[in-house]
């Protein structure tokens, strides 16, 4: 029988060297693995986030179309029938002093909820008229002493028509939070251009809120800041009991500015 | 070598003394084993220099090291009643090895062999963990995952030379030192993922 004249520590380095290379080979294959499953999972839920925004953008949007054509039904159908009335209650009643007073008051009122719902000065004359509207609007009201100070000069038109429209809804919300909640007599909308970005100041002085970060926010400040999520604008609120409430919005200008 | 690695392991020791805020209970029970095999290793080299043989040391540093390394896997992995059981099978294994099979002036080459293998079994173990575990989302990031790649590593990397070391030592004393100074590199190697593994540690 031919002798075996292998050296068995070489076989034994060999082996040594030979399971350590497989269980590294292991280690390295594992983390490769683990890496590749985790840029998977990072992609699924840019897609999952990127389908969120699509839809919140879509209900937005959904919302929006669906209030101009109330607003719009609102003004054109039942503020004309309205009017109908009213002409028809002058000719046929001239002396009558209690019916024409409820008629102009009804005929107001569908106005200002069609204005609420579609601001027809936005689209036509640009945010600047409809915010001026807005102001006044409240100033008349007697609830609240409302002024909008623009140092951007045309910028503030500029912005384009999504932007003007969600800075123009966050603005309305805020001021029906400020209206309902907060007792305040006065508040002021500063329009600032900083850098390359539209800075947005409200103000009030009214009770103020506690910031809690782990406190759920309310619908309407939900409502605020999905809505500027969406045009990419970023908030951040200085409030505390008795010192006013505080936002400033910062709105990127770029692509969407049409200058 | 011989001088090398026993002192690499002040490396990982230093670390952690550093980071022992940061320890949670598994790196606590890697950094009990470091000290521990620091005062074993000074012992065998005191041994050593008074002209003793070192290998009963073995022996007791064979369940030694099992019984931490199984702890440590206890914190990790599921089963912490499988994990005892073995704890208890291997303690009366080495027992019996070393009353029956292999006494205390012998290398212990069974039982070092068969701690190679169960903590080869649990490390293997808790990759699969790793794997199935949705939860852990950066197993790089984990100290865990690099205690238990050092471990690995060392284990398969000497799973052999213990199978084969009473052969060898009858064969050539010299050869034996070379294979045991590759010994002492897969250690240093486990002293570095050690020490890797503590400075990630963040409670």
């Amino acid at each position: 029988m031919q002798k075996i004249t292998d050296n068995i520590f070489l076989l034994l380095l060999f082996a040594m060297a030979g399971t350590f290379i497989l269980a590294a080979s292991f280690i390295f294959f594992f983390v490769r693995y683990q890496r590749k499953m985790l840029l998977q999972r990072e992609a699924m839920q840019r897609t999952e986030l990127e389908h969120q925004e699509k839809l919140l953008h879509s209900v937005i949007h959904s919302q929006e179309e669906e209030r101009k054509r109330i607003g719009r039904d609102l003004h054109d159908d039942v503020g004309s029938a309205l009017s109908n009335l009213r002409m028809v209650m002058g000719a046929t009643a001239p002396e009558d002093k209690h019916h024409k007073p409820l008629i102009d008051n009804i005929i107001t009122t569908v106005r200002n909820i069609s204005h609420a719902l579609s601001p027809p000065g936005l689209e036509l004359f640009g945010l600047e008229y409809a915010l001026h509207e807005l102001c006044d609007h409240f100033n008349l009201s007697g609830k609240l002493h409302l002024v909008l100070e623009n140092h951007t000069g045309e910028l503030m038109d500029k912005t384009g028509q999504l932007n003007s429209l969600t800075l123009y809804r966050v603005l309305q919300e805020l001021l029906s939070n400020t209206v309902k909640h907060a007792e305040a007599k006065n508040a002021i909308i500063i329009f600032n251009r900083e850098n390359e970005k539209l800075v947005v100041t409200y103000r009030d002085n009214g009770k103020g809120i506690t910031i809690d970060p782990n406190k759920k926010m309310g619908m309407g400040m939900q409502n605020i800041e999905s809505r500027l999520h969406m045009i990419d604008a970023s908030f951040a609120i200085d409030s505390s009991p008795g010192n006013g409430f505080k936002i400033v919005i910062e709105l990127p200008l770029h692509s969407n500015v049409d200058i | 070598m011989g001088v090398v690695v026993p002192l690499a392991i002040l490396l990982p020791i230093s670390v952690a003394a550093l980071q022992l805020k940061q320890l949670n209970a598994m790196a606590r029970i890697i950094l009990a084993y470091l000290l521990t095999s620091a005062v074993v290793s000074l012992a065998a080299s005191a041994m050593i220099w008074n002209k003793m043989n070192n290998l009963p040391v073995s022996h007791i540093y064979t369940v030694v090291e099992f019984f931490f390394f199984t702890c440590f896997y206890r914190v990790l992995l599921p089963g912490k009643k499988t994990i005892s059981a073995i704890q208890v099978c291997f303690l009366i294994a080495c027992i019996l090895n070393t009353v029956y099979v292999q006494d205390l002036y012998q290398f212990n080459s069974y039982t070092r062999s068969l701690e190679a293998l169960v903590i080869m079994l649990l490390s293997v173990n808790y990759f699969a963990l790793l794997f199935t575990d949705i939860s852990i989302v950066k197993p790089l990031q984990n100290p865990a995952f690099w205690f238990n790649t050092g471990i690995f590593l060392y284990f398969s990397g000497a799973f052999m030379l213990f199978i084969f070391s009473n052969y060898m030592l009858k064969e050539s004393r010299a050869s034996f030192t070379v294979v045991w100074n590759m010994h002492a590199t897969l250690v240093l190697l486990m002293y570095l993922l050690f020490t890797l593994g503590f400075l990630k540690c963040k409670k």
